[in-house]
């Protein structure tokens, strides 16, 4: 800011406003968190899903053919990192499955989860 | 206006309980002149330690104050009255104490410590009760009826009456959460902690408060920021506890662990001395639960210092 001192409040505003921007674009986990911060309602473009869908936030939500949805156009490699990066599967576990087993895996674990983890009172 | 009860709990230990209980007790009186009795039902007598130290702990008990003392007395059948077991003072800041000492006191802190001695006497009240084919619950339920009676009169003098309980569901836990218009439960970003918070949930919900979401006040405490932690964060506010209230997220830090080791009985420190790097978490966790106090009565609370 000291190489600007000639900024007008509001276009100091408008720099960090591209700023994010560029950010979001660049970056679509803090796209997702700053949406989701928001109560805003992420929406999947392929090229993000395996960075920015939760398998846990899916499977809690209860419908299971979103689910199914979102994680059955993904690839292969994808959806190991998601079942790796959630810690839903091991390399072990995932040994010889095709993306219908590992979609499969991903929902049962994750739905299991959720269920043991979130209170069965409220 | 009757104090707020609060009581500070988690069926899972090592979650930051007592350090949460201090650093909110500090806090609420620092920040909001708010007057603060600190009850200790935890036998590891940690938050007591941390506000009066070790010597202090044990020259409360040498004086008849704490928690084992109010337990005898129930145990004596006496009536009940909990203001003689309390230590007035259990100020660890040096703004709170000169505020005390030139006559305008804004925020006060009182202690009824625990002492290790509680648990035998816990013990051996438990063995009493059940000789005379008394159970957990009716035990619990007339220490809850009697700590109701001994503290009713110190609601009038304190804002908020902060419960630090043990990790488990004795009677003397089980009475003390059944005393609390509010829960604050601490939690650490893991599975093992988010699994105990859950149990906390339904044997809360099922036995004491079937309305506990609303008044819940959950802290993520002992943060390290990793991504896998910071998963977990994110799943414990958006899936498992999203209908709970939600304080900072208050880091792993030696700051922390600093400020919980008072050097003497008779040693203070300046807000900022004492919580150094993480002073603005004190800060946001008094304003934070401030507005769930506000939400919760309907008294809204004025800031008295920066």
């Amino acid at each position: 800011m000291a190489e600007s001192p000639g900024l007008t409040p509001v276009e100091y505003i408008d720099r960090f406003f591209d700023e994010l921007r560029a950010e979001v674009r660049a970056n679509p986990k803090l796209a997702a968190r700053l949406v989701k911060a928001l109560g805003g309602n992420v929406v999947f473009e392929d090229e993000a899903k395996a960075d920015v869908a939760n398998p846990y936030s899916l499977a809690a939500e209860g419908d299971k053919a979103r689910f199914f949805k979102i994680f059955g156009a993904m690839k292969l490699g994808d959806l190991k990192k998601v079942l790796k990066e959630n810690n839903l599967a091991t390399r072990v576990d995932m040994t010889g499955k095709n993306a219908d087993q590992l979609v499969d895996m991903l929902y049962t674990r994750a739905a299991r989860k959720v269920h043991e983890r979130k209170s069965s009172m409220f | 206006m009757a104090a707020l009860t609060a009581a500070i709990a988690n069926l899972k230990g090592g979650v930051g309980k007592s350090t949460t209980t201090v650093m909110l007790a500090d806090g609420l009186a620092y920040y909001y002149g708010m007057n603060v009795l600190v009850i200790d039902l935890d036998p590891q007598a940690n938050s007591s330690q941390m506000l009066l130290t070790e010597q202090g702990v044990q020259a409360a008990s040498d004086q008849g104050k704490g928690t084992h003392h109010l337990l005898a007395s129930f145990m004596a059948g006496k009536p009940p009255s909990a203001a003689p077991f309390v230590m007035p003072n259990a100020v660890t800041l040096e703004e709170l104490r000169l505020a005390e000492a030139q006559d305008r006191r804004q925020g006060w802190i009182s202690s009824l410590p625990a002492h290790p001695q509680l648990r035998l006497r816990e013990l051996s009240l438990e063995e009493e009760w059940y000789g005379k084919s008394g159970t957990p619950t009716t035990l619990a339920d007339a220490l809850a009826k009697h700590f109701r009676e001994a503290f009713a009169p110190l609601q009038s003098i304190y804002d908020i009456i902060l419960l630090d309980c043990p990790p488990h569901l004795s009677p003397l836990a089980r009475a003390g959460l059944a005393l609390a218009d509010a829960y604050i439960t601490p939690t650490i970003a893991d599975s093992v902690s988010t699994w105990g918070t859950k149990q906390f949930s339904d044997w809360v919900g099922k036995f004491i408060a079937p309305d506990l979401p609303s008044r819940n006040f959950v802290l993520i405490t002992r943060f390290r920021d990793t991504k896998y932690a910071r998963q977990v964060a994110s799943d414990l506010r958006e899936i498992y506890l999203k209908d709970r209230w939600f304080g900072p997220t208050i880091p792993e830090s030696v700051h922390v662990l600093n400020a919980m080791d008072r050097a003497a009985l008779d040693s203070y420190n300046t807000l900022r001395g004492k919580y150094a790097g993480v002073t603005g978490d004190v800060r946001r966790l008094a304003e934070r639960f401030t507005d769930f106090m506000t939400q919760r009565t309907g008294v809204t609370w004025q800031k008295v210092r920066d």
